[in-house]
């Protein structure tokens, strides 16, 4: 049990009428979408079939909506000793007022139900929502939530208008760096005013959608090198918490070779765009990336130190979450046991041991400290 | 990684291209005299190639002052001499603009586009990279390369 930390969890309302209890009475009445991809589903439902209860749809409420069954499912069953919660959003909507008060009800949520000690012993810890697309109300939002002992990262979706690494973005990751959060970038539930999956369009069908869509975390992170975001926030660190690590090595590969072709119109890039990972990036995987072949997993993961780079996250409610024990055969002793524990426990600065009656305050390693392996 | 602090283009620009060392007088002696120009065949902002060396060597005018570099590229060997000379840029973080350096001593290499200071022979972007630098000397009005 003290072996695995899951890094990325999702949780999410009960039902729109729990979220429209937190909105305030300027928003209440709203709609948006709901927290269910419209078009690609996987075919035999979107979630775990535990998370069903007793029959489809579901009974009690949206997956990882119940404390008490994420407790249960998320920690107990799987084996994990702490695990981060990703709260979901519901897509990126035209009116970011409304976008950023769902995301401070979220947050509300979150703390209240999950964060708060009496769920989960202090065993949870917590992402908070901004809108990237509202930098001054995020920069609030970061601040309302700065300090709080269960919150280790804020969450925005990988579904955004611009890459993130474009000036417009941050003073939102100074104000995140600056608070000690990580920055989350997850693929936000729901639908709203977003890009094709991919450059080319729209694909058909879920399998097509799942192989490519966790790749555009590569736009994000070549805009955050290129245009100057980590050379210039020494602190700020970005997980990409839908996986796709196993194209980070030719990728990089490549941009390392045009930076150094054209590096004159990068100047404050100092060094190769792979020089910053270490210190600035992770990924979640929760499900098998790379060769499945045990006589190259573990070299493949080694290369580019992507082993140093990923944590595990069951990507629960999910159908395609993975338990901790099913990582590909050829990973080295070593790098499972940073990515099933010890990468996300120096990154999120988790406490050594959790201990049932402490409160979440009191056994925090500030991220700050605890943020460099 | 360290941030920008935002006074040091000095230092930015220095990190980019290194200083020449210094070369002792034995060191010169030792090497093998080749006179391969006068300096009126060479002008200020221009170069010459001449057949010395494995892969020729490109004689240099920088403001007056002679510099020899092989016409091969570290990277993979392109006729780096052929690229053309220009200066590169740095960033002022302050007055948040380009800000450009080295103007007249960057060579840039046809192929693949590295950028080598045409002083240290150091590739601007992966420094341990180096075209190589012969010395070279003004003897009687002539321009002498040491191989």
């Amino acid at each position: 049990v003290n072996a695995v930390i899951d890094a990325s969890a999702q949780v999410g309302f009960a039902s729109d009428a729990q979220l429209r209890e937190y909105l305030p009475a300027t928003f209440r009445t709203r709609g948006w979408p709901g927290p269910a991809r419209p078009w690609y589903q996987a075919p035999g439902g979107d979630f775990r079939e535990s998370t069903y209860g007793d029959g489809y749809p579901w009974v009690g409420g949206f997956p990882g909506s119940d404390p008490e069954r994420v407790v249960r499912e998320v920690l107990d069953e799987a084996g994990a000793r702490m695990a981060v919660l990703q709260p979901r959003g519901r897509g990126n909507l035209p009116d970011w007022t409304l976008n950023t008060e769902i995301y401070a009800a979220t947050n509300r949520w979150l703390a209240e139900r999950f964060l708060d000690p009496s769920a989960g012993g202090g065993r949870f810890r917590g992402t908070v929502l901004v809108n990237p697309e509202d930098p001054d109300g995020a920069i609030r939002e970061i601040r309302r939530w700065s300090g709080h002992p269960g919150v280790v990262q804020v969450g925005v979706p990988l579904q955004s208008q611009q890459p993130y690494g474009k000036p417009q973005f941050q003073p939102i990751w100074r104000a995140a760096a600056e608070a000690g959060l990580a920055i989350s970038v997850h693929i936000s539930a729901g639908s709203g005013i977003e890009r094709a999956p991919s450059p080319a369009g729209h694909m058909r069908t879920f399998a097509h959608y799942a192989a490519y869509m966790p790749l555009n975390y590569f736009h994000h992170l070549s805009s955050l090198i290129m245009d100057g975001t980590l050379a210039r926030i020494p602190d700020v660190r970005f997980v990409f918490a839908d996986g796709g690590s196993d194209i980070l090595t030719p990728l990089i590969w490549r941009l390392d070779t045009f930076w150094r072709s054209m590096r004159d119109q990068t100047p404050w890039v100092r060094d190769v765009p792979s020089s910053y990972l270490a210190d600035h990036v992770r990924f979640v995987v929760s499900g098998l990336e790379g060769p499945d072949d045990p006589a190259v997993a573990g070299d493949w993961l080694a290369l580019t130190g992507k082993d140093a780079l990923t944590m595990y996250g069951s990507n629960y409610p999910y159908w395609s979450s993975i338990d901790p024990g099913r990582l590909p055969d050829g990973y080295f002793d070593d790098q499972r046991r940073r990515i099933l524990h010890d990468t996300a426990a120096a990154f999120y600065g988790l406490p050594d041991r959790p201990s049932a009656d402490a409160s979440p305050g009191g056994e925090i390693v500030s991220a700050e400290q605890g943020g460099r392996t | 990684m360290t941030a920008h602090s935002p006074r040091d283009l000095a230092g930015s620009a220095l990190r980019l291209a290194g200083e020449p060392a210094p070369v002792a007088a034995e060191e010169r002696s030792r090497r093998e005299p080749r006179t391969v120009a006068a300096v009126a065949d060479i002008p200020p902002g221009s170069m010459l190639l001449v057949p010395e060396g494995p892969f020729g060597i490109g004689i240099y005018n920088i403001d007056g002052t002679f510099h020899a570099v092989a016409n091969y590229c570290p990277h993979e060997g392109a006729p780096v001499c052929l690229g053309r000379v220009h200066g590169s840029n740095v960033y002022d973080e302050e007055a948040k603009q380009f800000v450009r350096v080295l103007e007249g001593r960057v060579l840039r290499c046809p192929w693949h586009q590295w950028e080598f200071d045409l002083v240290t022979g150091k590739s601007l972007a992966k420094p341990e990279r180096r075209v190589k630098i012969y010395q070279v000397a003004v003897v009687d009005e002539k321009v002498v390369v040491y191989l």
